[in-house]
């Protein structure tokens, strides 16, 4: 089961209700990449449901109060029933493949697949251990699906591809063009489909419609990328070419990969110092590439919206929370993690809880009002 | 001293077998502002856009000769490296924004060369208050109108402060409040500014009175540059009264309503008042429209209307952009369900629309294959009406040709051809002249002339009042939904807004053929 | 402020060695990030609670490799045709993809597939990484999972580019077939790969992951899991892109075609 298939969401209508809430006050993109990080990384460090639901809970106070006009308010809601569709269908497989753990709820008739196809059974006794078990570990992957539902529900899309790293300027440009084509393609789509009725005298002829309406919405989009690509030549783009430091930067990369991937290696060599060294180096080496590229580049983005001491303080702050969480954890606590068997209810422990306190705060503190 | 100059310039696109441009010279002075007229496909486009060095460097292919521009030549120039001497703007509005929001989009080329935050903040205030578009600031370029597009798009080239500014067609696909927004603004900047503008136009009614010089173009070759009132006496795409005044043997030749009036003031002619030789007497109504009201997303685009078109009937349907034009052909061809009121067609008949944007219908691989597509599409087998509709719109030497190869007027007659030949008795055409030159509005008006005597009808949605004057017998005007006017072409067009030019200047004629006609007849 | 910039292209072998040198490495890597689950011993995992974080990991990795081959690719080399040609096809397919066709997605792969072929391998690495960013964008779906999906696609667009340099010789008909057939495996290993990645979310079932597996119990066990949740829907999925391919494959070809000279457009001065 793919998560690929997102629910359909509506798209993107960047309107002056969007710009004017980025300009009145929430919360700069980077804050929101910052807490949907660690709202998730406390998911991960404390799976037990009990936890998983106050984070959720949490989300959706985010989401109450900062959610964006427009279509993305949807998209926390639709990610979370992506989860819970996605947590349902492991939990019947699970169960339905999973037997010998005693406590049968009921039996069901069981057939066996050919070998070609993996030759297991399905069917036989459903166990309530098991299944709490699979609905346990669902849980958990539905708290992360809320914490990122609610990250794309606040976030200012535009604002967070603005906020790339210059040495990435030209992808991000390639995301803002790409989003500013999707109203002129509605409308070539729309141009097109009322063409094709109009040729045939209103009535919908279905035979070779999707050649005769996929033909021309690419066309004219392509037609339209030339002249956008001619006003982007004419308008002086790709004239602060590449420097050193950015030939320098890419050996760098190329570097932090070798890194990677001798991690990878260290870790099958049964290595784990050799190897988180590796990894970090890989990733610190990546940054420093990044960094090195993005002062090599010298390009000043018009009016940047950077990230104000309050943004900082705030994203900070809630990096707080997994920190304590995994304090917790190393501390030791029984209540993080959660088993079916021997079967109790999850345990709620304060300390836990506390850990979980500075997640709200993005939520709960105004952000600076604009002047 | 030239500000711009080309010398021997010849220029091959890679993949198309002849030349684009032989053996052009063009001297542009400072500050000047040069009109380049000339058919579709004759190579305009190419010349202007040698200009800042989008051909050869963005296009590829074979290059000769030398252009220089404020002495920087594009041999080793590329467009980016001219970006802050030469602003480029090109014909459509809707593709030349890379950022969804104005500002930052007019700041562009302001982070491409390098500017300071301070200089950029300084610069883009400039040119919104240069453009007159301070109040879009904000806006997403996709919900505005065309004129206000082309104007950002204006404000995008001119925030380098570059010496000179290209534009091709900027106002072809505008209506005409849009083109006039647009052409006041350029001429603004030519005379303030002193901007060197290059500007390629077929509306050369608004265009010409600016131009300090004129040059045409034909077949890849650049004429000697002259003054427009000279260049136009020989070209058939000059204005109206520019034509009447070569009709009449006025000189200087007028270029405007103002200076043909003074020429009728000062030699007064003596003619008896004109007769409409083809005028059809009109038949049944074919296509009845009664209370019609239609609304479109919460938004009644037609409130209460009521029209009859009748056989041999030719109706030029006028109206602001908005003014529900577009919604009443598609409920008369039926594509838009009515929320009140009903559309009859007579039995037998059947009704065509042809929509606005060519491009959204085009996909075969030869203009013929385009029309016989329809045929098939609609089940009929009669090939002999594929050859009737491409000798009527004179596509006869283009039948071979890659539809989206051609011209934007070009286009415009195909996409008409390839409605029309499935048979329809009237063709509803939307806004047809739009970006069209000369040959391809004659070839329209005459292709309208025989549908109609053979018995068809056309509704015409536009804003060419030209056009209405030599081809109309019907005119209704549409209002914030509802019809204003609807009457006799006439009497409709005599009515102040949309007169045509020679109804201003000699009046109670509508055309330059009636003035010939009754000069004729003298 | 008069400098003239040098062309696009980078000279010497230096230049040539480097981007070789990062597309290798980020396909050992991006590979070796996907297919932890059948590598990765049981020692790296500290208890069985966490093998869920393995996934979690695994796409932090994806990301780094996904910001050094763009670090890579996009370098100052990209003219303005690039650039405007990426992101309207980046829209158009990110957007056929909120079409719910089975798979998951074959509305962006097709056009992917397609434009890959006629623009060259580098464009379609390219186009694959960011047709999925905005589509994530537009949908509102951007998560953990992203990473993965931008390397599969960029993988399938950049095979299909490899791939359209060999068939571009050959009779067109015969080229939009490999396409198809290419389409068609894609979109079991695109719907595999993915798959792989949420599989260790689960522990403890009958097919779920535990580190420590041997490599053949392992692929028995993600055998068995995918056919159980995934195997139907990626089949109709690969179904419906070769489908896509076929018939709009000749016409979209020829269209693509047509502008593929703008990318680096040869000029001739004579």
């Amino acid at each position: 089961m793919s998560v690929t298939r997102q629910a359909p969401a509506a798209l993107v209508a960047a309107d002056d209700a969007t710009s004017a809430a980025v300009a009145t006050g929430s919360w700069h993109a980077g804050v929101w990449l910052l807490w949907a990080l660690a709202a998730a990384a406390c998911v991960q460090l404390a799976p037990s449901p009990v936890y998983v639901a106050l984070v959720i809970g949490i989300a959706s106070m985010v989401v109450s109060i900062h959610a964006r006009p427009g279509p993305y308010a949807r998209a926390f809601p639709m990610l979370l029933a992506v989860g819970v569709l996605f947590a349902v269908v492991r939990m019947v497989l699970t169960v339905a493949t999973t037997h010998g753990l005693g406590d049968v709820l009921f039996s069901t008739p069981h057939f066996g697949l050919p070998r070609l196809l993996g030759g297991f059974t399905v069917g036989g006794t459903v166990e309530l251990p098991v299944m709490l078990q699979s609905l346990n570990e669902g849980f958990a992957i539905v708290g992360v699906m809320g914490v990122f539902g609610a990250f794309n529900s606040v976030v200012s899309h535009s604002e967070l591809v603005e906020s790339t790293p210059r040495a990435f300027f030209e992808i991000g440009l390639v995301v803002v063009v790409g989003l500013a084509f999707v109203p002129a393609t509605l409308s070539a789509i729309h141009q097109v489909r009322e063409a094709d009725r109009a040729r045939t005298g209103g009535r919908p002829i279905r035979k070779g419609r999707l050649l005769r309406q996929i033909v021309p919405v690419l066309e004219l989009g392509l037609e339209r990328a030339v002249t956008l690509a001619e006003s982007m030549d004419s308008r002086g783009f790709a004239r602060l070419g590449a420097s050193t430091r950015d030939r320098v930067a890419g050996w760098w990369g190329a570097a932090s990969l070798l890194m990677l991937a001798g991690a990878f290696v260290a870790l099958v060599g049964q290595a784990q110092t050799v190897a988180t060294l590796l990894g970090l180096a890989g990733a610190a080496g990546l940054c420093a590439a990044i960094v090195l590229a993005s002062s090599g580049s010298r390009r000043i983005r018009y009016r940047p919206r950077h990230m104000r001491r309050r943004d900082w303080a705030i994203g900070l702050v809630t990096v707080l929370a997994p920190l304590a969480m995994a304090t917790v954890s190393v501390v030791g606590d029984s209540s993080l993690v959660w088993y079916a068997s021997p079967l109790a209810w999850p345990a709620l422990h304060l300390l836990p809880a506390l850990a979980l306190v500075p997640l709200v705060v993005p939520a709960l503190v105004p952000p600076m009002e604009a002047a | 001293m030239s500000a711009i100059s080309l010398r021997d310039v010849s220029f091959a696109y890679p993949d198309a077998p002849g030349a684009a441009l032989s053996d052009a010279q063009l001297e542009v002075f400072p500050s000047e502002l040069l009109l380049v007229i000339g058919a579709s496909g004759s190579g305009k486009s190419t010349l202007l856009r040698t200009v800042n060095g989008l051909v050869p460097h963005a296009s590829g292919g074979r290059f000769g000769g030398e252009v220089t521009v404020f002495g920087r030549s594009t041999r080793t120039h590329h467009p980016r490296d001219l970006a802050d001497v030469v602003g480029f703007v090109a014909q459509d509005p809707e593709s030349q924004s890379v950022v969804d929001n104005v500002e930052r989009d007019i700041a562009f080329v302001l982070e491409n060369l390098g500017f300071g935050q301070e200089a950029m903040r300084r610069r883009v205030e400039e040119v919104l208050d240069a453009l007159g578009i301070a109040h879009l600031r904000n806006r997403d370029p996709s919900t505005l109108s065309g004129g206000e597009r082309q104007r950002c798009a204006i404000a995008g080239a001119l925030a380098a402060a570059p010496t000179a500014l290209v534009l091709d067609e900027p106002t072809s696909q505008l209506d005409p409040q849009g083109a006039d927004d647009v052409l006041h603004a350029l001429a603004r900047l030519n005379t303030d500014l002193g901007t060197t503008v290059v500007l390629a136009e077929h509306r050369l009614e608004r265009a010409a009175p600016l131009a300090d010089r004129a040059v045409l173009v034909a077949d890849g070759r650049v004429g000697a540059p002259a003054d427009p009132a000279v260049l136009l006496s020989a070209y058939p795409g000059a204005p109206v009264v520019t034509q009447l005044g070569r009709a009449l043997g006025w000189d200087p030749l007028p270029l405007t309503v103002r200076d043909a009036r003074r020429h009728a003031l000062a030699e007064p002619l003596d003619l008896a008042a004109p007769q409409r030789e083809d005028a059809l007497v009109p038949g049944d109504p074919v296509v009845r429209a009664t209370g019609l009201g239609v609304t479109l997303g919460g938004h009644r685009a037609l409130r209460d209307v009521d029209l009859a078109v009748r056989e041999g009937d030719v109706v030029a349907l006028f109206g602001r952009n908005g003014s529900g034009k577009t919604t009443l052909l598609r409920a008369l061809a039926g594509l838009v369900t009515p929320t009140r009121g009903q559309v009859t067609v007579a039995d037998g008949a059947s009704v065509a629309y042809v929509p606005q944007n060519p491009g959204a219908m085009l996909f075969s691989a030869t203009v013929r294959r385009e029309l016989e597509e329809t045929l098939r599409l609609l089940g009929h087998r009669d090939a002999a009406v594929v050859d009737h509709w491409l000798r009527a719109l004179h596509l006869d030497a283009l039948a071979d040709r890659h539809p989206r190869s051609l011209s934007g007027g070009e286009r415009q007659r195909v996409a008409i051809a390839a409605v029309a030949v499935g048979g329809a008795q009237v063709l509803l055409l939307d806004e047809p002249t739009r970006g069209m030159d000369a040959p391809s509005r004659a070839a329209l008006e005459d292709a309208v002339h025989a549908h109609a005597k053979a018995g068809g009808s056309v509704v015409l949605a536009t804003h060419d009042v030209e056009l209405a004057a030599r081809c109309a017998t019907h005119a209704v005007v549409l209002g914030d939904g509802d019809i204003v006017a609807d009457g006799d072409a006439r009497t409709v067009l005599a009515g102040s807004l949309f007169a045509p030019q020679v109804l201003r200047v000699m009046p109670p004629f509508l055309t330059v053929r009636e003035v010939e006609t009754e000069l004729a007849r003298r | 402020m008069t400098t003239v910039v040098t062309p696009d292209s980078r000279p010497g072998l230096a230049g040539r060695v480097q981007p070789a040198i990062v597309y290798s490495l980020m396909l050992v890597v991006g590979a070796a990030a996907f297919l932890y689950p059948f590598w990765l011993p049981a020692s790296a995992i500290s208890s069985q609670a966490h093998s869920g974080d393995a996934p979690l990991v695994a796409a932090a990795v994806g990301g780094l490799v996904v910001l050094a081959v763009t670090l890579e690719l996009q370098r100052g080399t990209m003219n303005g045709a690039t650039v405007a040609l990426l992101g309207m096809l980046s829209a158009v397919a990110g957007m056929l993809r909120l079409i719910d066709l089975p798979g998951g997605g074959s509305g962006i792969f097709f056009l992917v597939v397609l434009a890959g072929a006629a623009f060259g391998p580098r464009f379609g690495l390219l186009l694959g990484m960011c047709a999925m960013a905005v589509s994530a964008v537009i949908t509102g779906g951007i998560g953990p999972w992203l990473p993965f999906q931008m390397l599969a696609l960029g993988w399938m667009g950049g095979g299909a580019g490899l791939l359209g340099r060999g068939t571009a010789r050959l009779d067109p008909r015969l080229e939009v077939l490999v396409l198809a057939a290419y389409g068609w495996v894609w979109g079991f290993l695109y719907g595999a790969i993915m798959n792989l990645w949420f599989w260790p979310f689960g522990r403890g079932g009958a097919l779920d992951w535990h580190p420590g597996l041997s490599f053949a119990a392992t692929l028995q066990r993600y055998w068995q899991f995918y056919v159980a949740t995934s195997l139907g829907w990626d089949a109709a999925g690969a179904l419906a892109n070769a489908a896509l391919i076929l018939v709009t494959g000749l016409v979209l070809l020829r269209s693509l075609r047509r502008f593929a000279h703008r990318l680096e457009p040869a000029v001739e001065f004579v």
